[in-house]
Parts: C-alpha cells; structure tokens; sequence
C-alpha cells in the first residue's frame, strides 16, 4: 500500500467516525424561528379571480353598444380590425392572462 | 415494506414544506448533525465550540430555506453547501479567507513517504489539517469528509474543479509530509 493510499484510508477512517448527537439536535430545534406564514393560498386566488371578474364586469358594462366579446373576437378574425369590440375583447383576454399567470406564480 | 423503511430525506423535507413538519426536521439535524459537524470541526482547524455553533446556524439557515432546495441534488450536498458558506462567512468576519492556490507551496512525490503511519491519532490529524490553506482544508474537508465529488466540491465550495482538484492534491503532498514527520523513527 503506498503513501496516497494510506493516506486516504486515513482520511476516510477518520471522517467515518460518529459525533454522538449530546443534545445538538435539540439546541437546533431550539433555536429555530417560527416559520413565516405561508402566502395565504385561500386569499390570494379569491383576490386574483375577484379582480378578474370586477374587471371584466367593467370592460362589459362600459363597452360600447353592440361590443359584445365574441364580436370583438370575430372581428379581430375576420377583418384584423381594432372595432371598440376588440378593443374590449383584448381588454378581457389581457385581464384573464394575468390572472392565469399571478394563479400559477402562486401554485 | 418501504413504508416500515426509515422515511428517505425528500420524504421528510416534504413533511416539513407541506406540514410544517418539526419532528420531520429533527430526523433530518440527527441524520446529518455528525457529518456536518465533523467536515466544520475540520474547516474550524478542530475548534469543536466553533464548529458546534456553525454547525446549529447552518441547519437553522437550511430549515429557513428548505422552500428553496432542489430535489435533484442530494440534501447532503446542499447541507455542506450551506456550511461552507457559514464557514466561510465566519472566517471573514475574522480575516480574509485565502481560497486560491498556493503557488509557492512545494508538491512533494509521492516517493518521498514510503514512511507514511498506518494510523494517525485524531490529534496529529487535525494539527496536519490546521496547516493547509483555507483552500486546501475546504477541499479535503468537502471531499473526504462530506463525501463529495470534486464536481460536487466545486459547486458546493464556488470553485473552479480545476482548483478544487489542484487543492486536494496539494493538501494530500502536505498532509503527508506533516504526518511522516510526526512518525517516530
């Protein structure tokens, strides 16, 4: 066996040897802090699809007469024009990929 | 028969994330406290109050960002991880740690210890140990004493494997001259 070897057999004897616990792991648990509350997961979609829909709500009721989405999507379509009723579709669709995104962030 | 098996580490990390677990956790500081605590007494030059005391702030540090661990590493990895930069961070508050290579220390041949002892006390040990470089003794200490790789050694200590690899090579060529010398002839 050479130097290199021994040497090695040394090391690893010496870092297989135990270190009885005497309490350590008490004092850890001692000393650990209370555990931050966790994003209040019931709060945050209720606040995010609340938004949603308070949004939505308004992008509906302050369209223009005969705005209604699925014209704005037909619209945007068809004939790639920005009609007052696509401009309230993109208003809802952009409102419900945020939601989606904050939603899944939060999962 | 696995469930009768000791629960693994990610089963008890998941405890803690999803149960605020405590007793999952004090599985995981009983499971780990040995080696984290041996690979610090030897980091701290055998300062065992030292080591103890970074050896408690790392596992508290772990449980604050147990959120954040990966499971594709090892929970042992990212433990020493964890200790290493305490330690580190100790040893600044002191002075500079010097982590590069040491060029001007001499790389014996192996040649040179055909005396090398069989056994080696713990104290002669951790006197040889206190004579490397910060470097050094964090390479030998996350390669032989946490049992990693020197890919795991390189990412757990924040240096090159180039470096990791030329450290524990010098620190060997030193160890072994300091515990030949220490040989009664």
């Amino acid at each position: 066996m050479n130097a290199t070897d021994k040497l090695d057999r040394i090391l690893r004897r010496d870092a297989a040897e135990d270190i009885a616990d005497e309490g350590f792991a008490a004092r850890v648990m001692a000393a650990l802090p209370a555990r931050e509350p966790r994003r209040q997961s019931g709060l945050n979609p209720t606040l995010v699809l609340g938004s949603a829909a308070v949004g939505s709500l308004l992008a509906v009721a302050f369209a223009p007469a005969n705005a209604n989405i699925l014209q704005g999507m037909i619209d945007l379509y068809q004939h790639h024009a920005l009609t007052p009723a696509a401009y309230v579709s993109i208003g809802m669709s952009a409102i419900l990929l945020v939601s989606a995104a904050l939603l899944a962030r939060d999962a | 028969m696995s469930s009768a098996a000791a629960p693994s580490d990610a089963e008890l990390i998941v405890a803690v994330l999803e149960r605020d677990d405590r007793q999952a956790f004090a599985r995981l500081v009983e499971r780990h406290q040995s080696k984290v605590r041996t690979v610090l007494r030897r980091l701290t030059k055998g300062d065992h109050a030292l080591a103890d005391d970074l050896a408690q702030e790392t596992f508290v540090l772990a449980w604050r960002n147990l959120r954040h661990f990966r499971f594709e590493a090892r929970f042992s990895t990212w433990i020493y991880r964890i200790a290493f930069n305490a330690w580190q961070s100790e040893a600044r508050k002191k002075r500079e740690i010097a982590m590069d290579i040491d060029d001007d220390a001499p790389l014996a041949g192996p040649e040179s210890f055909e005396e090398m002892p069989d056994i080696v006390s713990r104290m002669d040990l951790e006197r040889a140990m206190a004579c490397l470089s910060d470097g050094e003794r964090a390479a030998i200490a996350a390669c032989y004493y946490a049992d990693l790789s020197h890919e795991e050694a390189s990412v757990a200590l924040g240096m090159p494997l180039g470096t990791v690899k030329t450290h524990v090579m010098r620190a060997k060529a030193k160890l072994k001259a300091r515990l030949v010398a220490k040989e009664p002839s």
